[in-house]
């Protein structure tokens, strides 16, 4: 979940000194977390991208303490355009939408501008998903000399940010840091094509990846453009009409920017008012909570939605810069967040029901309980392994194709999904060397295994002994004694050969004709490959062929 | 008296204080019967045990190359045939040359070196002191040979020079006989009495007439330690219990999954930033599953499209993945019940086993995790009815306390977590998440029913409650034998 860093002095300012945000923020869905030096680390929704932003924060403190109310028509934008925005068909493929704002009287001062700026980029990189479906740029208004065009070229020259001098457009791809980063969305063209802006000057943005030195925002900007480009229209309008909300509740006055689209226009930002019914009846059914005894319209304003009764419903004029807002669930979900989670009262569920568990799971814990008895301790290992570990060190091969294949780990310990526990408890021997012997070790778990594009999980019990007596005997009465307690009959013990075994002294298990066990003398270079010194003797059994899920 | 205690008390009366070898020879007992004697002997004051801290030495592997000559009497016999004189780089061996000069045995002038006398000596092999310690250090180790023992520096000069290595330990020095030592002697006889059982002495019924050798109970005993259960599994156990208490139906589901159970199922849009490989782990072999419900494929194909107005793609949804949560046991079950007919609603069902993440591994991380998830499936369910259940569960677990806040999951609305204040870090933990499952998914999944969801992390709260006296989750899950049979019984 996306974490934005504040000043809590910022906040203090406001009227929300830190103990009231470690009440407050908690109860609208936050989490805060206070350092020293005054920092605080805020972890929003992640469908509340309104939140990443200091005005937006401020703004759901101030209506949930009814600081200030939500006003009727307070978000509309009555002015006529300042700026039109052409876009060139050479967009088309690569990133076809934009949008404008134009706003005056911004305030960037103390930290605000800093706000905004990580604003943008955590905005871009969670809801814009690394900037690919949306990104956005903040440019000082009085650097922008006529109007914009949005089109696509192979390459161009701008200065970007922090550089004292032109650069063309593959240099920046190749040696800033944002060109790294973010150039990489266009490498798969055969010719790349960049998507720019530039106004009758000078290019003032490559996108999305880096503006231009000379329209950079300052704290003393007043005016701002601000451009929104991105490969969803839906979403570029939603984040031009939130971040055209936030400047309004900021204080600031914004203007429509026409986007000329060749064969139509439109104007950017554009309020569309937002109603939406709440039945009282389902709201109270989904809570649980009988809300009529309650201001309902009083919770949707702390929500920041300004409301009316409608008969038995409530209708909710939704404010633009809520865009997770689609249903009626989200402003039944918005009254019970105004209520407060913990003042729901606790409801039992009615109606009777028996407990039932899993039969594997019983048997699994019957046969634990005996492998305990037998003086075999438990171990638990997880089912990721590789290669090394689950086949080499045991002297097999793995043949691809018949074991599960993990693709890209974080970690290269991890490959593939383990086919054998007795790997693993060996692995569990080679870290225990020091501890007193006799050292015996069992795990039931899964294993898996392919067979063309079928995946087959089983459920297994390995078992291992270490000490210095360790031998075939000791293992086969362990092997019989555990058959016997799992109720397995009529199973004949076979001469068989493994290479992880010591020839002659490895046998199988078969019942009903097919092999469900293996076990024997460990070969000596099996011992040596995991650093053991005493003899080892281990079996695997398959108790379960495979696992059938009931659904 | 035991005849061990007696035949150690005879041989300490010939002579005032002797050491455990002289007394082995004199009594001809083993070592550890006169130990075990004398521990006894001590209690009663009839012998008194001086103990000193003795060194056992063992030579090293470096050592063992050093036997037959030290590098030292190498370059003085290398000196010897090259005419007594010779530059010092053609003598090459460092070391060798340092410990002839501080032996006096060369000079060296002008990168010259020269044999003095002595030199000369040692290259006609004349013995050299500190390597016939050194062997007979060699020969009686780990006992540090008398002749070492006595030469004050040699052993430490051979340490420093890491040809031996010496452990301090506390032993017996001697072992006298008291007074009451010699009383006792002057009036004790050979205890009879039987000493082990056997199926003779239960049957001829001697130990009527000569009674039982009593034990020395004080005596330590070996080391023993019980097989035992993994602490997960008895945690495990201990959680399944609870809710089969409250009347839960225990299910389970694949751990290898498609996608499209995982993630599409549950609304999880196809571009979110989860579903990249640096959360999840994907498969490079199979690659991709069957989607075998053709009719929910459908219905969370058009889910998507009208809830995220995105293109869905039937491709990304059949990736295989190694599940990242149990709620896709949750979905599947969902559907399930959606097709059974006569269900006796409300049906609340558990699921707990391993999910996956793919992150980097260190001494908090592991990538296999442990998660249980719950749904009740029913008519009239709200809200309220979902933080009963979870508040009665973590109440059976002494966590009465629990906060309940608003959050986010893609799967669920209104959504919730709970937080239980932990005293010992003086903060919040995430206990749980849950919610009501979107309508939109359970539309999806053909039913009109509410559901009811949560998910609990195991793991976390595993080492949150401090409930093995451990705080890192590869340490339960690395299977030391040593900690598995000595580990603290679960406090819960």
């Amino acid at each position: 979940m996306p974490v934005v860093a504040f000043n809590v002095k910022d906040f203090e300012d406001r009227g929300y000194p830190v103990k009231r945000l470690q009440e407050l923020l908690p109860s609208l869905g936050m989490e805060a977390e206070f350092s020293e030096g005054g920092e605080i680390k805020i972890e929003t929704m992640p469908n509340r991208p309104d939140l990443l932003d200091f005005i937006g924060i401020v703004r759901a403190l101030d209506h949930f303490t009814g600081k200030r109310q939500p006003k009727e028509n307070f978000y509309k934008i009555d002015k006529e355009p300042v700026l039109t925005i052409d876009v060139d068909p050479s967009v088309k493929k690569i990133r076809p939408y934009i949008a404008g704002i134009v706003a005056e009287n911004v305030d960037f001062s103390g930290n605000l501008l800093k706000y905004a700026i990580n604003f943008t980029n955590k905005f871009t990189e969670t809801y814009g998903r690394k900037r690919r479906k949306l990104a956005l740029g903040i440019h000082n208004l009085d650097m922008i000399k006529g109007n914009i065009t949005y089109a696509a070229a192979e390459d161009g020259m701008m200065t970007p940010l922090d550089a004292k001098a032109d650069m063309s457009f593959s240099e920046i791809l190749k040696k800033s840091e944002k060109g790294i980063e973010y150039g990489g969305m266009y490498s798969s063209q055969k010719k790349p094509k960049l998507p720019f802006i530039r106004d009758g000057e000078r290019v003032l943005a490559v996108i999305p990846i880096i503006q231009c030195e000379q329209t950079r925002a300052k704290e003393d900007t007043k005016n701002i453009f601000i451009d929104i480009t991105g490969t969803s229209e839906v979403a570029v309008e939603n984040a031009a009409n939130m971040i055209a909300a936030a400047l309004i509740y900021g204080g600031a006055t914004v203007y429509p920017v026409t986007v000329n689209y060749g064969k139509s226009a439109v104007q950017t930002p554009e309020f569309r008012e937002k109603q939406m019914k709440m039945s009282l009846r389902r709201a109270e059914l989904t809570l649980g909570v009988a809300l009529g005894r309650h201001n309902i319209v009083g919770l949707a304003n702390k929500m920041g939605h300004t409301a009316a009764k409608y008969g038995n419903s409530i209708l909710f004029f939704i404010p633009p810069y809520r865009l997770d807002v689609i249903s009626e669930r989200d402003l039944i979900e918005d009254v019970a967040i105004a209520f407060g989670y913990d003042n729901i009262t606790p409801l039992p569920v009615t109606g009777v029901a028996d407990g039932l568990a899993q039969d594997t799971a019983e048997q699994e814990n019957r046969l634990a309980t005996n492998m305990v008895g037998l003086g075999y301790t438990e171990a638990i290992n997880s089912i990721l392994t590789n290669e090394t570990a689950n086949f080499e060190n045991m002297q097999r091969k793995g043949k691809e194709g018949e074991y599960v294949q993990i693709a890209d780990a974080k970690t290269e310990q991890i490959t593939m999904v383990r086919t054998d526990i007795v790997p693993c408890l060996m692995q569990n021997l080679s870290i225990s060397t020091n501890e007193k012997m006799p050292q015996r070790l069992f795990e039931i778990g899964r294993v898996f295994s392919l067979n063309g594009n079928t995946i087959k999980e089983s459920s297994k019990l390995a078992f291992v002994a270490e000490h210095s007596k360790a031998n075939f005997a000791e293992i086969r009465s362990a092997v019989e004694a555990a058959l016997k307690s799992s109720d397995v009959e009529g199973y004949r013990i076979e001469q068989s050969s493994d290479p992880s075994f010591i020839e002659g002294r490895c046998a199988k298990v078969v019942s009903g004709g097919t092999q469900i066990g293996i076990f024997g003398e460990i070969h000596p270079k099996v011992l040596l490959a995991f650093g053991l010194e005493e003899p080892v003797v281990a079996a695997e059994l398959t108790i379960i062929k495979e696992i059938k899920y009931e659904v | 008296m035991h005849e061990y205690e007696i035949k150690l008390l005879n041989g300490l009366k010939e002579k005032k204080g002797q050491s455990v070898s002289q007394l082995e020879r004199s009594t001809g007992l083993s070592l550890d019967s006169i130990l075990w004697a004398a521990e006894n002997l001590s209690k009663s004051g009839a012998v008194v045990v001086e103990r000193s801290a003795a060194r056992s030495v063992s030579v090293t592997k470096e050592g063992e190359g050093y036997l037959k000559q030290f590098p030292e009497e190498e370059v003085v016999r290398l000196l010897e045939k090259s005419g007594g004189k010779s530059k010092v780089e053609a003598l090459g061996n460092q070391i060798g040359i340092l410990w002839a000069k501080k032996n006096g045995w060369i000079t060296i002038e002008k990168g010259i070196a020269a044999l003095t006398e002595r030199g000369k000596q040692a290259a006609n092999g004349e013995q050299y002191e500190l390597r016939e310690i050194f062997n007979s250090i060699y020969r009686e180790q780990p006992k540090m040979s008398e002749r070492a023992a006595s030469m004050k520096g040699v052993v430490e000069t051979l340490a420093k020079r890491n040809l031996i290595t010496v452990d301090e330990k506390n032993v017996i020095s001697s072992i006298s006989i008291t007074k009451e030592g010699l009383d006792a002697l002057s009036g004790a006889r050979v205890e009879k009495g039987v000493d082990a059982l056997t199926r003779e002495t239960i049957k001829s019924g001697v130990w009527e007439k000569q009674g039982f050798r009593p034990y020395n109970i004080n005596a330590p005993g070996e080391t023993v330690y019980p097989a035992r259960l993994h602490p997960f599994r008895e945690f495990s156990n201990f959680l399944r219990q609870k809710w089969l208490e409250m009347g839960f139906i225990e299910v389970s589901g694949p751990i290898v999954e498609t996608a499209f159970w995982n993630f599409d199922a549950l609304f999880s849009p196809q571009d979110h930033p989860t579903r990249e490989m640096q959360d999840t782990f994907f498969l490079s072999n199979p690659e991709s599953l069957t989607i075998e419900d053709l009719e929910t494929l459908q219905k969370v194909r058009k889910m998507h499209i009208k809830g995220w107005k995105e293109q869905w793609n039937e491709e990304i949804a059949s990736e295989a993945v190694l599940r990242t949560h149990t709620t896709s046991v949750s979905a599947r079950y969902m559907r399930k019940l959606a097709t059974t007919l006569n269900a006796n609603y409300p049906l609340k069902l558990f699921s707990i086993g391993p999910v996956f993440r793919n992150e980097n591994l260190d001494y908090k991380h592991l990538a296999e995790l442990h998660q249980l998830d719950g749904i009740i499936v029913g008519d009239n369910l709200t809200l309220s009815n979902l933080i009963d259940t979870l508040k009665k569960f973590f109440s059976k677990l002494g966590m009465d306390d629990i906060k309940i806040h608003p959050q986010y999951f893609p799967f669920t609305e209104p959504s919730l977590e709970g937080l239980y204040y932990d005293e010992e870090h003086g903060d919040y933990i995430e206990l749980f998440g849950g919610g009501i499952i979107r309508k939109e998914i359970t539309k999806a999944m053909g039913t009109d029913k509410t559901v009811l969801a949560w998910g609990i992390g195991v793991d976390r709260f595993l080492l949150n409650k401090n409930i093995l006296g451990v705080d890192s989750l590869p340490a339960v899950f690395k299977n030391n034998i040593g900690w598995l049979r000595s580990r603290r019984n679960l406090k819960v």
